[in-house]
């Protein structure tokens, strides 16, 4: 149990970026938001629900995303989220921070 | 902004938790559903698609849990069902929930009980002063390092020098007979500087304090104050007291104002009832030169710095010191002073006290340590047994977060019950002692009562004891391994481990405790049979003071004389004598300066040595033999050659082998001639050093004030109400006072030494008791735990009691692990504290004790496992 706990932990920070990523385009209900990260990732990331639905109510608790209910294309009834304006700001800091810190650890191990 | 959108989410979640609850399972529905869709697209049958839908999504019920969590309520949630959850297993252990709650409530009481003592001296040793830790007390300091108190031309000098002062004000205690027509009885009095109130801060409950000027001259002012208790309980409360005349030993005196309640005086430890100007002094007492006189330091000085100014005052006090050194060096000389702290006071009870108090505090402290082990012990053992339980909420999902607050939450209810219970107890313990009977004729008070910091130390305490015995069993019980439960009982090797230094810390704990209380028994059972040197029992005290009978030297030697002679005549009483001092007071011996011959020994110019005076016939009183020479010269024989009669110490000391009889002690009046060697007795306190002595006569050391002695046939306490009428009806201008046996009043010096003794006689038999229940625990759950290997080993031939013998002796060990070091260390206290006296009945008695006490605690569970039928054991996997 520990183990899948920590990863979880690991990948927290980055599953939120993703999050906020994956709904700048438009909102989205949860089962879309996991294939759509599963499809943006070429395959490789398998978001567990239980780490997704977490996300989103913090996302939510933080004023970032929105949630609302509304239709699906097939006519079913679905929680759609969409990013808040702060949201966005909060999306181009992370991405900004993101960049800095995979571009430094990226030049540390090809560092020879 | 971030926090306001948080706030109102958390308030949201709160107000509307069913609704999220309901919005959270749809959600998760439509999740569902929209997956199923999505496969019977890609081409499954509906069934097929559904469950593949279901197995991607994961444990439905763990990831509402962990969605849950996210919103705020969450916690509030928790909590209330892990209150609910403790509650249910405090119920469902009585036994264990019941001794920990009992033992930690027992420690906590007394730990505050203790602590309120405390905090009454040190931290308001006088009630009813506003800003009382401002005040400091000027000690002036000789080169020797004691304290002997200022005399009033030094107050008025250190007034006028320490302008760094917003106030500093001086006092001393008197005895004074307080009479009103037809009545007259012994008050305890104050005599102090006319700013003595108004720098105090304190404003009269009734009428007006001292005007400066009244203790100006000599004698002017004959007014008094009294203490809002003496006016409640003479005079009812009745406001017309104000400009009502009273007599104070025989002079007339007007009443001009009440102090406020609850205030009691300046003095750590008492209570008085009247305050008057020190400029009284000579008119009440037949000290008429008192003010005048600079080798008298009777008073003690109380100052109040201006607001931060404490510095500077001490650089003023040294300053002013060094200039009065220069001017009066007859009595100043090398004399320097200190600003101390008033609980520091160097004179009065509360020294006396404080030391016993603080070591008494250690003791409970140390005592807490064992119930707090103990408590970790059978609480880590209770968490054991539920391995099995927290497992398979582990396997369902709960988190080792959840389990360890749970399980801490359940030490936190204990712990509150334990604090709820040991408040009451420190409240009722508190009253207790203020309903003990003080020691009679001394208005001896502590404010002891149980305020906000009595109640925030016991929280404290509680909260402290808590964290200390309940984190261990949280931590446990969040570590266990939900996969290891499939393996038998594997794991606990570590938990064992735990347990046994547990074990051990509770039995050292345990001994030091012990060792300690009996030690203390000890020493006040010892006190209390032991031989002071003199006789104690048969022997009525009764206090006088002839000053303000009008009577003068030669007078007051004429009453004594004729007060004795006829005491001895009269039936029932075999010997009589009168004494300035009793031994064994609760206040240090006088003490007297002199040189052997003219000659000082030490470096200072005169030698000292404990020193009062008695009357011809006070060692045939007190049972004390002579070994050379003579009693004294009688009362009213003429004045020739001053007599001293000093003890066997002050002979060995002085003189060796040699005589002591003939040589002169030269003080700064009289050359006196030693006239007779008495044998050693206990003089300040039980467990002393011999201390030399010196005996002076009455006849050539004349003081108005002394302590009628007298040695009678029956039992002293039956003729004690009779003592005041006989000495009345011999000299009606005698009023006695203070009447007790002379049993009374060594007990007096005993008081402070019995209430810890109690403690200790208490909680010593509850710290054994404790460490068994500990000790039971822990083998009754190791026993439990092994069942199944005892099964096999009594299948493969082993007998019932080579199992449990062999149990036995595997806690031993345990026991001895933690034994041997404390015994190590109690050596070590002992030989520092009873200076290298090792008492061979504590140090054997005790830890045989603990090990008779640690076999049976282990035998009982061991021998009811050697019982078990191999095949029942074998099937408990």
């Amino acid at each position: 149990m520990g183990t899948e706990k920590e990863k979880s932990d690991l990948l927290q920070g980055t599953l939120d970026l993703l999050i906020l990523k994956a709904l700048q385009a438009e909102p989205m209900h949860g089962f879309g938001l996991a294939q759509r990260l599963k499809q943006m990732s070429a395959e490789v990331f398998q978001v567990e629900m239980g780490s997704l639905y977490p996300a989103l109510v913090r996302l939510e608790k933080q004023g970032w995303i929105k949630g609302e209910w509304g239709v699906s294309d097939a006519n079913r009834k679905a929680r759609y989220y969409s990013v808040t304006a702060a949201g966005r700001k909060q999306f181009e800091e992370e991405k900004a921070q993101w960049s800095l810190l995979s571009g430094t650890i990226n030049a540390m191990l090809k560092a020879t | 902004m971030r926090w306001l959108a948080t706030t109102t989410f958390y308030l949201k979640s709160l107000f509307t938790k069913r609704k999220l609850e309901a919005q959270m399972a749809e959600e998760i529905r439509a999740h569902v559903e929209l997956a199923t869709e999505a496969n019977v697209a890609a081409g499954m049958s509906p069934t097929d698609a559904r469950h593949a839908a279901l197995r991607e999504f994961g444990n439905v019920a763990s990831i509402q849990e962990r969605t849950r969590d996210e919103h705020g309520w969450l916690w509030l949630e928790h909590l209330r069902r892990d209150l609910r959850q403790g509650w249910r297993m405090i119920r469902k252990t009585p036994g264990t929930s019941t001794v920990v709650v009992i033992s930690l409530a027992i420690a906590i009481g007394v730990n505050a009980v203790v602590f309120s003592w405390m905090r009454g001296l040190v931290f308001r040793p006088l009630p009813g002063v506003p800003q009382a830790s401002e005040l400091l007390l000027v000690e002036p300091r000789s080169d020797s390092g004691s304290y002997p108190g200022a005399s009033w031309p030094e107050y008025l000098d250190l007034q006028d020098r320490l302008t760094a002062l917003e106030g500093l004000l001086a006092y001393r205690m008197v005895p004074l007979n307080f009479g009103l027509p037809g009545h007259e009885e012994r008050t305890y009095a104050q005599l102090v500087s006319g700013n003595y109130f108004q720098t105090l801060g304190l404003r009269p409950a009734l009428g007006r304090f001292f005007h400066p000027e009244e203790s100006v001259q000599p004698g002017a002012a004959p007014v008094v104050v009294l203490s809002h208790d003496f006016w409640q309980n003479h005079f009812a409360g009745d406001a017309g007291v104000i400009g009502q005349e009273v007599r104070l030993n025989e002079r007339p005196c007007t009443i001009i104002g009440i102090a406020p309640e609850g205030f009691r005086g300046t003095f750590l430890g008492l209570t008085y009832d009247l305050w008057l100007p020190a400029t009284m002094a000579p008119v009440l007492l037949a000290s008429a030169d008192e003010l005048e006189r600079r080798d008298l330091r009777g008073y003690s000085l109380l100052a109040r710095p201006r607001p931060g100014e404490a510095a500077a005052a001490r650089v003023q006090l040294a300053g002013a010191m060094r200039d009065l050194a220069v001017a009066h060096p007859e009595t100043n000389t090398g004399m320097q002073a200190d600003l101390l702290p008033f609980w520091r006071a160097p004179r009065g009870a509360g020294r006396l006290l404080l030391g016993g108090l603080s070591a008494l505090q250690g003791m409970m402290v140390l005592v807490l340590f064992v119930i707090c082990a103990n408590a970790a012990n059978l609480l880590l053992a209770r968490a054991t047994s539920r391995r099995r339980e927290i497992g398979v909420r582990l396997a369902l999902g709960a988190r080792p977060r959840q389990i360890f607050t749970q399980v801490l939450v359940e030490s936190l209810l204990l712990g509150l019950l334990a604090t709820i219970i040991g408040f009451a107890l420190a409240w009722w313990g508190t009253d207790a002692l203020r309903a003990v009977p003080l020691p009679s004729g001394f208005p001896f008070k502590i404010d002891t009562r149980l305020e906000w910091e009595g109640l925030a130390f016991t929280s404290a305490l509680g909260l402290g004891c808590t964290l200390a015995f309940g984190l261990l069993p949280a931590v446990q019980a969040a570590r266990i391994d939900a996969q290891l439960l499939v393996r038998v009982a594997r794991g606990a090797a570590g938990q064992s481990r735990v347990h046994r230094l547990l074990v051990a810390l509770e039995v050292a704990l345990a001994l030091l405790v012990l060792v300690t209380a009996s030690l203390s028994m000890r020493s006040f059972l010892e006190t209390r049979q032991s031989d002071p040197g003199f006789k104690v029992s048969g022997v009525l005290l009764g206090a006088f003071d002839l000053a303000g009978t009008g009577s003068d030297r030669t007078a007051g030697l004429q009453n004594m004389d004729e007060l004795l002679r006829r005491l001895k005549a009269s039936p029932g009483v075999t010997a009589a004598a009168i004494a300035s001092w009793v031994p064994l007071d609760f206040h240090a011996m006088p003490a007297a300066g002199f040189k052997v011959d003219g000659r000082a020994s030490g470096e200072g110019d005169m030698d000292r040595a404990l020193s009062y005076a008695v009357t011809p016939g006070y060692f045939l009183v007190m049972g004390l033999p002579l070994v050379a020479g003579h009693d004294f010269a009688g009362l009213l024989a003429p004045d020739a050659q001053p007599q001293a009669i000093v003890n066997e110490e002050f002979a060995r000391h002085y003189f060796g082998s040699a005589p002591a009889l003939g040589h002169k002690l030269v003080g700064k009046k009289l050359a006196y001639e030693i006239v007779g060697v008495v044998r050693n007795s206990l003089y300040e306190t039980f467990g002393e050093h011999v201390q030399p002595m010196v005996y002076l006569s009455y006849r050539d050391r004349y003081v108005s004030y002394g302590q009628i002695h007298v040695r009678v046939q029956d039992p002293a306490a039956k003729l004690a109400p009779n003592l005041g009428r006989m000495v009345r009806e011999i000299n009606p201008a005698i009023t006695l006072y203070d009447v007790r046996t002379l049993s009374e009043h060594v007990d007096k010096n005993l008081f402070f030494r019995r209430i810890p003794a109690r403690m200790f006689a208490f909680l010593g038999p509850l710290v054994l008791l404790l460490a068994a229940v500990g000790i039971y625990a822990v083998v009754a759950y190791a026993v439990a735990q092994r069942t199944a290997e005892i099964g096999i080993r009594l299948a493969l031939g082993a007998s019932g009691g080579q199992v449990a013998a062999g149990i036995v002796r595997e806690n031993l060990r345990v026991v001895w692990l933690g034994l041997v070091p404390a015994w190590l260390l109690a050596v070590v206290v002992m030989l520092h504290m009873r200076g290298g006296v090792l008492n061979a009945t504590v140090l054997l008695g005790v830890p045989a004790l603990i090990v008779l006490m640690a076999t049976v605690a282990s035998w009982l569970p061991a021998r009811r496992a050697a019982k078990v039928d191999p095949m029942i054991a074998l099937r408990t996997e």
